[in-house]
């Protein structure tokens, strides 16, 4: 939240400075943008959205009220923002969320002054957007921003935007320049922006002809996204590079044809961890391919394996395109991949099997499933009385910690109360529960009976046996029940 | 009651006239005097293998002499990775010492001093009974803080069984202090003091100080002399201490009486026990209360008990065949466990200079710290930093398998290996590793500018 309005107040400074004293460029362009038949059309589709969110630390909550800049992209008011401010989970891997930010109200105004109620649809994971669907428009039709499809960007090709200004200016909104500063591939194509450093992500970006051609998005610096073996792309840190570009018109029209949703993860997955085969690995391999994955580990029961995928597999083709993954930053490319086609597509793979000798070539079809679940969207419960969340055990937890997946069962501790019952008494986020008294526990809802019984018996004590860093271990959780 | 009141009175007047008199003074003089001129200041450089590359260093300690021949007891973490080993004597003489062993798991080793060039007789300290020492008693500790040789400070004992719950370890990777408890003493401890004596007022070692709460005021922790003894004496007739391993953890079964049923009955809860070791084959659980060993009672009430239960059965010999008898739930059951030797906590350290990398070989007790599913290939210790390694992406934690695609099965494979591909002057290195549960390939280029050398 800091940081936003940190960014907002700087980009009122740099819009002044600008104002005062426009450099050569920027004053011989300005004249080229018809502002003011901007300024007529974004009115259509622009709304500015207050978001109520909570905000939990651990099990500590907290309520704030952001205001964002969005944009209407279908008739029926489904609305486009910046997902990342007001959806967003920081979770350490092992316990599950650790801070989370949910929206609990939205509230849209219209640039001409009319309010509406909505509800966050969901947050694309890879591009932060966000969508919220206007739920009392009643029989009320917008008119949706129009996006241009195959633009054809050019470094040096000058682009416009709008944004937000404080609450006190009217109108609030105004006017930015930008250029394409760069083309680049990797991960994916992204036309890389500068002049945009103020502007609020998802703002809508038009081209010298005022054509909406894509929104304002970051790429998030390669390096530092870190993958799990699920193929799931987990966010980027504080302190990362943040390259500025534009969401083209084609991934935002994919996006609102089937938006997100909160709650429901439909990525795929296909069961490997992973590795680029890079030029000096497919040396080593007698293999001439470009690029490509190797498949470093298969999960048993996933679709690799039931395809007959084996460790050190070189995948170099999906579906007869070439996958040109040279380099561990391109990874996320094909994880990507794989994560955004739907459960239950089949998908054909070139293999390369290299033996002592020589390479075998394979073609290998694995149907994809819906991706395990992440620790973040595992079923969860919390204990009022012991003061304490936890969580169903899911995927990653055991690839963290190094077991066979389902070589062990029960429940992980995702949140503990500071100083409360459960604390005090020595259990720790990311301990595994495996039993509560007496009760074998292998999910929330066993854990949530367990506990209900022990609430209603109140006995002076309750022994946990638990799990962590690779051993068991009892701990005596004492009670203090007239506290409730 | 007036006339037994007096005399008690007499002779308390009595002692502390004495005190006055100066007995105590000449008590910790005469202290001083049987131990001072037996502390060593000790001066090893020792190898660090952390960060990836040999880096040696050199560091200060302390050691006391405990015979005649020049057997000096110190740290673990002072002189048991020394290379070369300095010894400053109470007259000020500087002689050279040699490690003779040492014993990772009670953080102790024993060095001996050259004394071909030494004249005279060589001053010698007592080992006393720690057993006998009492809280509040006068004791002093000997060394080098802070580099400081021939130090002396004094206190009390603060506590004489204190136990640390958390796992603690040392430099170069071990787990230590699973056997002891710890005599706790407001004498001052500061770095340098390790390795040396703490000594009551009968000039008798009754610990050698190990440790000290950073940030704290005077909190310093001694390990009892009478382990010092035993380790001492293993070292000296087997080279080594052996210890025995089942591979199964406890717990204090204090507050946990009512949860398993009990009450008013000894034992030692069964808290953990390890994948593939001797107790989850003899059928050992979680949960066990150990009432018996070898039809002798045993108990862990307090944390206290527990190292004493550790040590019970690290000491018998490796083989020894153990018949718990454990209360499970209702039930009273009698399980034989068969020891097997603890064996090196760690393997032997090795440094690719050539290829930027350390590494070790994989002990059982680093496969089961590290979930290895097998002890083969070995173990990546540190990475140089913008090493050939580095470059190439390996990381500390990997276990290399394969060097060109042919299998590595231990250290000595490893380095035959990397002797030939270096002396070969080879550009290009595939490794195959494993990394969690993955199995990667790493391709090392190690610089050709660079010289390589072989001295390791």
């Amino acid at each position: 939240m800091i940081k936003r309005s940190i960014r907002a107040i700087l980009a009122v400074a740099v819009a002044a400075v600008l104002a005062v004293t426009p450099g050569p460029a920027a004053r011989a362009q300005a004249q080229t943008f018809d502002f003011a038949r901007l300024q007529s059309s974004v009115r259509d589709y622009t709304v500015v959205l207050k978001v109520k969110v909570e905000i939990a630390f651990g099990m500590q909550t907290n309520e704030q009220e952001v205001r964002l800049l969005g944009t209407v992209v279908t008739p029926e008011g489904l609305i486009l923002f910046d997902g990342s401010t007001v959806s967003s989970e920081q979770h350490s891997s092992m316990s599950g969320a650790s801070f989370r930010v949910t929206p609990v109200s939205i509230e849209v105004t219209t640039l001409a002054g009319r309010k509406y109620s909505a509800e966050l649809v969901g947050v694309d994971r890879f591009t932060q957007l966000g969508f919220a669907r206007i739920t009392n428009a009643g029989n009320t039709r917008f008119a949706p921003v129009q996006f241009a499809m195959n633009q054809q960007f050019k470094v040096g090709s000058w682009l416009t935007a709008y944004m937000l200004l404080p609450e006190f200016v009217t109108p609030p909104v105004a006017s930015d320049v930008g250029m394409i500063s760069s083309l680049i591939e990797s991960p994916e194509k992204f036309p890389l922006t500068v002049g945009f450093g103020g502007l609020e992500m998802a703002s809508v970006l038009y081209d010298e002809r005022l054509t909406p051609v894509g929104v304002l998005g970051t790429l998030m610096d390669p390096t530092s996204v870190s993958t799990d073996a699920g193929g799931m792309i987990s966010g980027s840190g504080e302190g990362d590079v943040q390259l500025l570009g534009v969401v083209t018109g084609e991934r935002i029209q994919k996006l609102v044809a089937s938006p997100p949703r909160k709650g429901e993860d439909e990525r795929s997955w296909l069961g490997i961890t992973l590795q680029a085969l890079t030029k000096d690995i497919a040396e080593f391999l007698n293999i001439g391919a470009s690029g490509g994955i190797i498949v470093t580990d298969v999960v048993k029961g996933s679709p690799a394996d039931k395809s007959g995928m084996k460790v050190g597999d070189v995948i170099h083709e999906i579906n007869g395109q070439p996958v040109e993954v040279d380099m561990e930053e391109k990874v996320p490319i094909f994880q990507r991949r794989i994560a955004e086609m739907a459960p239950g597509t089949q998908v054909e793979f070139s293999v390369f099997r290299p033996h002592d000798q020589k390479v075998d070539t394979l073609r290998i079809v694995a149907t994809l499933e819906k991706a395990p679940l992440t620790a973040a969207n595992a079923p969860s419960y919390e204990s009022k009385e012991f003061e304490f969340k936890v969580r169903n055990i899911v995927f990653s937890d055991y690839i963290q910690n190094n077991l066979d997946v389902g070589s062990l069962s029960g429940v992980v501790i995702s949140d503990i109360k500071q100083s409360g019952l459960a604390d005090v008494g020595g259990l720790e986020i990311g301990d595994i529960i495996q039993r509560i008294a007496n009760t074998p526990v292998t999910s929330v809802e066993e854990a949530q009976a367990a506990l209900t019984k022990i609430v209603a018996e109140k006995p002076r004590e309750v022994v946990f046996f638990i799990w962590r860093n690779n051993k068991t271990m009892f701990v005596n959780v004492k009670t203090d029940w007239k506290m409730q | 009651m007036k006339h037994i009141a007096l005399p008690m009175l007499a002779l308390l007047a009595a002692v502390s006239v004495s005190a006055a008199d100066g007995s105590l003074q000449n008590d910790i003089y005469r202290a001083r005097d049987r131990v001072l001129p037996a502390l060593v200041h000790i001066q090893p450089v020792v190898k660090d293998y952390n960060t990836g590359e040999l880096k040696k260093q050199a560091i200060v300690g302390s050691g006391v002499i405990f015979n005649k021949d020049g057997y000096v007891v110190t740290n673990y973490h002072v002189a048991g990775k020394a290379e070369r080993i300095i010894c400053t004597l109470g007259d000020r003489e500087q002689v050279s010492a040699r490690f003779i062993g040492g014993d990772p798991p009670t953080d102790l080793a024993i060095i001996k001093l050259d004394l071909s060039d030494h004249k005279g007789p060589l001053p010698v300290a007592e080992f006393g009974n720690s057993d006998s020492v009492q809280v509040g008693q006068y004791v002093l500790a000997m060394g080098s803080p802070l580099a400081l040789s021939r130090t002396v400070s004094g206190g009390v004992i603060s506590t004489k069984d204190r136990y640390f719950s958390q796992e603690v370890r040392l430099p170069s990777g071990e787990q230590t202090g699973n056997y002891n408890l710890w005599i706790q003493t407001d004498a001052a401890i500061n770095p340098g003091n390790s390795g040396g004596p703490l000594v009551d007022l009968d000039g008798r070692v009754i610990g050698i100080n190990s440790r000290a709460m950073m940030f704290a005021n005077s909190i310093g922790y001694a390990i009892p002399v009478n382990i010092v003894k035993e380790v001492v004496h293993a070292i000296l007739t087997e080279g080594k201490v052996t210890r025995s391993y089942i591979g199964a953890h406890y717990q204090a079964l204090q507050e946990m009486e009512e949860y398993f049923g009990t009450d008013g009955v000894n034992g030692v809860l069964v808290s953990s026990i390890d994948a593939g070791s001797p107790a989850e084959e003899g059928l050992l659980r979680a949960g066990d209360i150990i009432q018996q060993m070898n039809g002798q009672a045993v108990s862990a009430k307090f944390v206290e008990e527990l190292p004493a239960f550790y040590k019970k059965i690290a000491t018998l010999p490796p083989g020894s065949v153990i018949d718990f008898r454990v209360q499970r739930g209702t039930d009273t059951l009698h399980l034989s466990v068969k020891t097997r030797l603890l064996g090196d906590l760690q393997g032997e350290d090795f440094e690719c200079a050539g290829w930027d990398f350390t590494v070790k070989g994989i002990t059982r007790q680093m496969q089961l710290e590290n979930q290895l599913k097998d002890s083969l290939g070995v173990f990546v210790e540190g990475v140089k930093r913008s090493g050939a390694a580095d470059d190439g992406g390996l990381r500390a934690g990997d276990v290399i398998v394969a060097i060109n695609k042919q299998e590595i099965t231990d250290l000595p494979g490893f380095v035959a290996q990397y002797h030939d591909l270096v002396q070969a002057k080879t550009q290009k290195i595939l490794l195959g590793i494993k990394r969690g549960g993955s199995s990667r390939l790493v391709v090392l280029k190690p610089s050709a500018n660079e010289e390589t050398t072989l001295n390791d």
